[in-house]
C-alpha cells in the first residue's frame, strides 16, 4: 500500500537545538501511526513541519507522493492535511455551530463569494450524527464553544477534523486532560477515522495505554532522532525506548 | 426570537417616519452625518470586530471616496460623470485600490499592522492637506453636486435622510450575511488563533486583505455620500482624531452588534451636539469614555446589556431550586 503522508530525511534546527535530524517514516492510510518520545523530543515540530507552520531545513515531506514542503499551511490542509492541538483551539467567542462549521467549509472548499450568496455546501449532518454517537455526547448548536467541558471540546476537535475529510490527521496528546471514559471515546474516534474512513492518523501521546492498544506502528524519536520504529510490542521491548522514557544513564547525557 | 424581529421592523419604521418630522436643518445634517458614519464604523466592525484587526485606515479611503467624487462629478479634470454612476464606482474603485494596499500592510502583523495604518492615515491627511491640484490643499473643494436619482434631487438634508438610511440598511444587511457565511467564520478564525485558522485551510493572509477591501469599499462609499450630502469636501475630516472616532463608534455600539453599530455612531455624533457647552473638554472626555468602555464593557454597550443579563440571570438561578448549572444538552437538527 502506497503511504499516505511520507517524510523523508527532515532536519530542523532552532538556534543551537537540534528539533529533528534525518526523520525519515510513513504513514499508511486506515492505520493510527504513534508519534512518541519524552518532553522536548521534538514531536511537536515535527507536527508543526508537517502542517506547514515550520519549514523544515533539509528534507521533504509528501502527501501522497506528492511533494509539499514548500505548500503554504493553508493549502496543506485544504489537501487533506488535518489536525487538532494539545489544548483545543475553537473561535472561543463562536458558537457550536459555527466552529463545526470551519470543518466542512474545509471540506466544501466554495469560496467566500459562493457562500456570500447563498450557495449550500454538502450536508454533513448525517455524518456528525455518526461522530457524536461515536464520542458520546450531545450539544446544542448555539451554546457557545466554551460552554462545553475541556473534555467535550477535545473529542469535539477531532469531530470538527473529520468533518473536514482529511487524508491525514495530525492528533496531538487527544488524552491528555481526559477522563477515562473520554479517552475510550477519543480511541472510537480515531478508530473510526482510520479503519472505517481510511484516514492515516499520526499520532502524538504520552498514555502508553493508548499507544500500545491503538497503533498499528509506532516511531520513537528523542533529541530530534528516530530511535526506534516497528509494532507496539517491539517497541515495548526495545531497550532504546526504555532508557530514553526511564532516563537511563543520565550522568553520561549531562 | 420572531417577535424580536418585528420589534425591531417597528422601530425603524417609527424611526423612518419620525426623524425628519422631528429635525430640520442642522440637526437634520447631524443625524444624516451620523447614520453615514455608521457606514465607515461597519468597514471597522468587520475588520476589528469579525477580523481582530485594528485598522484606522478607514477615515482614508472615505477621503479617498469624498475626493473621487469631488474630482470625477465637477468638471475640474474635464470629467463630468452624473452623480449616481459615480456614487456606485466609488466602492469598486476603492475596493481594488484598499486591495493593493491591503497586500502590503498585511505583510505586518498585530500592532504593527495598526500602527502602518495610522502612518497611512498620516500620509493621506498630508496629501489631501496639502496637494492643490487634486485634493484642494487646505481650502477644500466645494461645489459638488448633490445625488441625482433619475432625475430627483436630494436638495435638502431631510430628502438625504432616506437615501441615508436606504444605504446604511443595504450595508448593515451585507455585513450580517459576511458574518453568517464562510468569509465571517474565517475572520474569526483568525481573530481567535492564527495557527489554527491555517490548519482549517483558511487563507489568513488573503482573508484580512479582503477584510481591509471590503472596509475600505464601504468607507468610501460612506465618504462620496458624506461629500455629496454636504456639498463640501475638506481635509480636516480625514485626520488622525477623526480616525480615532470611528473606532470608538464601533467599540460603543459593540463592535460585533450589526445595530449597535448605528446606535454608537449616533451617539459619538450626537452626544458633542447636546453637549455643546463641554467642547473644550470633548477629547477628554472621550479619552475618559474609552477608558471607562474597556475596563466595563469590553465588547461594547451589548456586552454590557448580556453581562446585566448574566448576573440578573444567575441571581434569579439561585434562587430558584432545582435549576443548577447542568442543562441538559442536546442536538437539534437545525443547522
Amino acid at each position: 500500500m502506497k503511504p499516505v503522508l511520507r517524510l523523508d530525511g527532515i532536519s530542523k534546527r532552532f538556534g543551537g537545538v537540534v528539533a529533528a535530524k534525518d526523520i525519515t517514516f510513513a504513514v499508511l492510510p486506515g492505520e493510527v501511526h504513534g508519534l512518541i518520545g519524552p518532553n522536548g523530543a521534538g514531536k511537536s515540530t515535527l507536527m508543526n513541519i508537517i502542517s506547514g507552520i515550520y519549514t523544515p531545513d533539509k528534507g521533504t515531506v509528501y502527501l501522497r507522493e506528492r511533494d509539499i514542503t514548500k505548500v503554504p499551511s493553508f493549502e496543506r490542509a485544504r489537501i487533506g492535511i488535518g489536525r487538532t492541538f494539545q489544548t483545543p483551539r475553537f473561535m472561543q467567542r463562536s458558537n457550536i455551530r459555527d466552529n463545526l462549521l470551519m470543518g466542512t467549509d474545509l471540506a466544501n472548499q466554495m469560496g467566500y463569494l459562493s457562500s456570500f450568496i447563498g450557495k449550500k455546501g454538502n450536508p454533513f449532518e448525517e455524518e456528525l450524527a455518526e461522530l457524536m454517537e461515536v464520542a458520546k455526547f450531545t450539544f446544542r448548536w448555539e451554546d457557545n464553544i466554551s460552554s462545553l467541558p475541556f473534555g467535550k471540546r477535545k473529542l469535539l476537535e477531532i469531530v470538527r477534523s473529520m468533518l473536514g475529510h482529511p487524508k491525514v490527521m495530525l492528533v496531538d496528546e487527544p488524552a491528555a486532560g481526559l477522563n477515562n471514559k473520554e479517552i475510550e471515546y477519543a480511541m472510537d474516534l480515531l478508530n473510526l477515522a482510520a479503519r472505517k474512513r481510511g484516514i492515516g492518523v499520526l499520532l502524538i501521546e504520552h498514555s502508553m495505554d493508548m499507544i500500545m492498544d491503538i497503533c498499528d506502528d509506532i516511531v520513537v524519536i528523542n533529541f530530534g532522532e528516530v530511535i526506534a520504529s516497528g509494532g507496539p510490542e517491539q517497541i515495548a521491548s526495545n531497550p532504546l525506548v526504555i532508557e530514553a522514557y526511564l532516563g537511563g544513564d543520565d550522568d553520561a547525557e549531562n | 426570537m420572531k417577535y424580536k424581529i418585528w420589534i425591531g421592523i417597528v422601530a425603524l419604521g417609527v424611526f423612518i417616519f419620525a426623524i425628519p418630522q422631528v429635525l430640520e436643518g442642522y440637526s437634520m445634517n447631524v443625524m444624516n452625518v451620523a447614520l453615514l458614519f455608521s457606514i465607515v464604523a461597519y468597514g471597522i466592525s468587520i475588520m476589528m470586530g469579525m477580523g481582530g484587526q485594528l485598522s484606522f485606515a478607514s477615515v482614508s479611503f472615505m477621503g479617498g471616496g469624498a475626493y473621487f467624487i469631488a474630482n470625477v462629478c465637477t468638471n475640474r479634470f474635464g470629467i463630468n460623470m452624473p452623480t449616481l454612476p459615480a456614487l456606485l464606482l466609488t466602492p469598486v474603485v476603492f475596493a481594488v485600490i484598499a486591495f493593493v494596499i491591503g497586500l502590503f500592510l498585511f505583510k505586518l502583523k498585530g500592532t504593527y499592522f495598526t500602527f502602518s495604518t495610522i502612518a497611512l492615515v498620516q500620509v493621506a491627511y498630508t496629501f489631501f492637506n496639502n496637494y492643490k491640484p487634486i485634493f484642494g490643499g487646505a481650502d477644500g473643494i466645494s461645489g459638488i453636486p448633490t445625488l441625482n436619482l433619475f432625475g430627483y434631487k436630494f436638495t435638502s438634508y431631510n430628502k438625504w435622510f432616506y437615501v441615508i438610511v436606504a444605504c446604511v440598511i443595504i450595508v448593515a444587511v451585507l455585513v450580517e450575511r459576511i458574518r453568517r457565511t464562510q468569509l465571517g467564520r474565517s475572520l474569526a478564525s483568525i481573530r481567535d488563533n492564527e495557527t489554527a485558522a491555517l490548519t482549517l485551510g483558511v487563507n489568513v493572509y488573503m482573508t484580512k486583505v479582503i477584510a481591509f477591501s471590503i472596509a475600505g469599499a464601504l468607507a468610501a462609499f460612506a465618504g462620496a455620500l458624506w461629500c455629496m450630502h454636504g456639498k463640501f469636501v475638506g481635509a480636516d475630516m480625514f485626520n488622525y482624531a477623526n480616525a480615532a472616532q470611528f473606532i470608538i463608534m464601533a467599540m460603543l455600539g459593540g463592535v460585533n452588534n450589526t445595530i449597535g453599530i448605528v446606535v454608537g455612531a449616533i451617539l459619538v455624533k450626537v452626544l458633542p451636539e447636546l453637549l455643546r457647552s463641554l467642547q473644550a473638554y470633548m477629547q477628554l472626555i472621550w479619552g475618559i469614555a474609552i477608558i471607562v468602555l474597556m475596563v466595563f464593557m469590553p465588547s461594547g454597550r451589548a456586552g454590557l446589556y448580556e453581562r446585566v443579563r448574566e448576573k440578573v440571570g444567575s441571581f434569579i438561578d439561585k434562587n430558584k431550586p432545582g435549576t443548577g448549572k447542568e442543562q441538559p444538552h442536546e442536538t437539534s437538527s437545525k443547522a
